[in-house]
């Protein structure tokens, strides 16, 4: 099922994000449900689709095609997300007829980390094509021709997400090119994690007119020491003081608990201003569900 | 110019192991601007090797050694000391070892040419001897009209030509916070020159096959082939 549906019939549309494993997914007798899909268990009856990352962060890990069509076949909606950092234009226009032969409805096309910030630092970056240029060449796939114009014995039909970042300075060049990417083909955005609904909402208030449905990026804060490597580390988030503050008041064993709550408050705060919420769990999949009981109960 | 920087002495040894007689030729064209290959550098190294335990028969560093005429010239009255030659070994990019190596052939001569540097790519010198950073790479089709005059194909890590990555903080680019972002150069650029509009046009995938390498110039008619 596309997203674009859902979006259409005017629901909320809740995304999860599962990373594939660091290896074969291949199943022998009694061999245990890898992590992915654990953790897209975990969100199963909350969100309307799994968002399945492409070697997040340069690390090398299973395919993200490989694993979005292992958990369709568990019975979710999988999100592939394709990066332009490791293939070509020949190798991404075909991984797209793939996804599209394979049972996939929905792609989400980034630009991808860089190289040299994971585990294969000296290999060689790609960077044929851009994410707005990919999402164009998609948009051809659904019309039925590749991106030099020859013709496709069957279209691809995908939906087409794209993501945004909210916190980024000078906002306008941000938003500059979210609109390339609406031109290009972009149906519905995720955002980069944000921490400050001010932020959030001058961005929507730029991005009303262009009638394309956001979701609200939400990267759950662990522990105090998380948040400050991600403003340290993390290029593009800024974690306000007073969520590390609260979450270095409680106990270890309180952490969970705390969490939910500040997630639910931003959550509760964002939510009007978006047409769903995208989560990164990045491990703590389980607090999910009580999140939204959260935001559902107060509201 | 081409950028250089010097390869480890030990790795130099390595490749000069089992030649006696050894000829140094340098390059007083970019080498000499990056302190690796002028003339006091080949004076430099000719005393190293001989402290090696190595015969240096001459140290000289060409005009431009990547010009296959002005390596010749010099190295014309040279070329009795050449025929005794173990090896040569030459300070100077990529390009100049091979021009000198077709030079040996010119005349004849089958003897190795080693490289002490190793080439860093297309360099503009900002400091004079202190500083160079890359700014292109020679793309084929240079877009610098539409980028106010900054080159994203080469200054922004991700080659992107549509805008920036959504990873920049403070300026800096995601993959080097020591660097401006070069999509945040391009905008405030355009800005300043009123023409922020025109980075609203939509760029095409670049023609790689400019690119394909290795390239022909045709001087005479002025185009690749
Ligand atoms: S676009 Fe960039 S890489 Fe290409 S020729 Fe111009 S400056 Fe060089
Ligand atoms: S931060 Fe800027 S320069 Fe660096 S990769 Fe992203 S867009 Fe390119």
């Amino acid at each position: 099922m596309k997203l674009t549906e859902l979006f259409d019939k005017g629901e909320f549309v809740i995304t999860g994000e599962v990373g594939p494993v660091k290896g074969c997914l291949r199943s022998t007798a009694g061999s245990k449900l890898p992590q992915c899909a654990q953790e897209a268990e975990l969100v199963r009856n909350v969100v309307h689709a799994v968002n399945v990352t492409d070697n997040q962060s340069a690390v090398m890990r299973l395919g993200s095609l490989a694993a979005s069509v292992k958990l369709k076949e568990r019975g979710f909606e999988p999100i592939y997300q394709m990066t332009c950092r490791d293939r070509n234009r020949i190798a991404l226009q075909s991984d797209l007829l793939s996804a599209c032969s394979l049972g996939i409805d929905n792609v989400l096309c980034l630009t991808g980390d860089y190289t040299s910030l994971g585990d294969h630092k000296t290999a060689k970056s790609v960077f044929d094509i851009d994410s707005v240029q990919l999402l164009k060449i998609a948009k051809g796939l659904n019309e039925g021709h590749d991106m030099m114009g020859n013709a496709l014995t069957q279209s691809t039909n995908l939906a087409l997400g794209a993501v945004v970042n909210p916190n980024f300075e000078p906002l306008d060049l941000q938003l500059l090119k979210m609109e390339k990417k609406i031109e290009a083909g972009a149906q519905f955005f995720q955002t980069q994690a944000v921490y400050d609904s001010a932020v959030f909402e001058k961005m929507v208030k730029k991005t009303e007119k262009f009638g394309v449905p956001i979701q609200y990026g939400v990267v759950i804060i662990k522990s105090p020491q998380m948040g400050k490597f991600m403003n340290e580390n993390v290029s593009g988030i800024t974690v306000p003081a007073w969520i590390i503050e609260e979450m270095g008041k409680v106990a270890k064993q309180d952490r969970k608990k705390k969490a939910i709550e500040i997630t639910a408050k931003l959550i509760r705060e964002i939510k009007p201003m978006v047409q769903g919420i995208h989560f990164m769990p990045l491990g703590w999949a389980d607090i999910v569900p009580e999140i939204m009981k959260a935001v559902s109960s107060a509201a | 110019m081409i950028g250089t920087t010097p390869k480890p002495f030990e790795e130099i040894t390595d490749a000069l192991k089992g030649y006696d007689k050894i000829a140094v030729i340098g390059c007083d064209g970019c080498a000499k601007v990056c302190m690796t290959g002028g003339s006091d550098q080949v004076a430099e190294m000719a005393e190293k090797l001989k402290k090696n335990g190595k015969s240096v028969l001459f140290a000289m560093s060409p005009e431009r050694t990547c010009y296959v005429g002005k390596t010749k010239t010099s190295l014309d009255p040279q070329l009795d000391k050449l025929k005794e030659a173990d090896a040569l070994l030459v300070l100077g990019c990529g390009g100049a070892v091979q021009i000198t190596r077709q030079v040996l052939e010119n005349y004849g001569l089958t003897i190795p040419v080693k490289v002490g540097l190793d080439s860093v790519g297309h360099m503009d010198t900002l400091i004079m001897g202190e500083l160079a950073i890359e700014q292109c790479q020679e793309c084929g089709e240079c877009i610098l009209n539409e980028t106010g005059g900054i080159c994203p194909v080469t200054k922004c890590a991700k080659s992107l030509l549509n805008g920036p990555c959504g990873g920049a903080e403070n300026g800096k680019c995601e993959v080097d916070s020591k660097r401006d972002c070069a999509w945040i150069l391009i905008y405030n650029r355009m800005a300043a020159l009123g023409e922020l509009d025109k980075l609203r046009r939509f760029m095409e995938p670049k023609d790689y096959s400019k690119m394909a390498k290795p390239r022909r110039l045709n001087i005479k008619e002025r185009k690749v082939e």
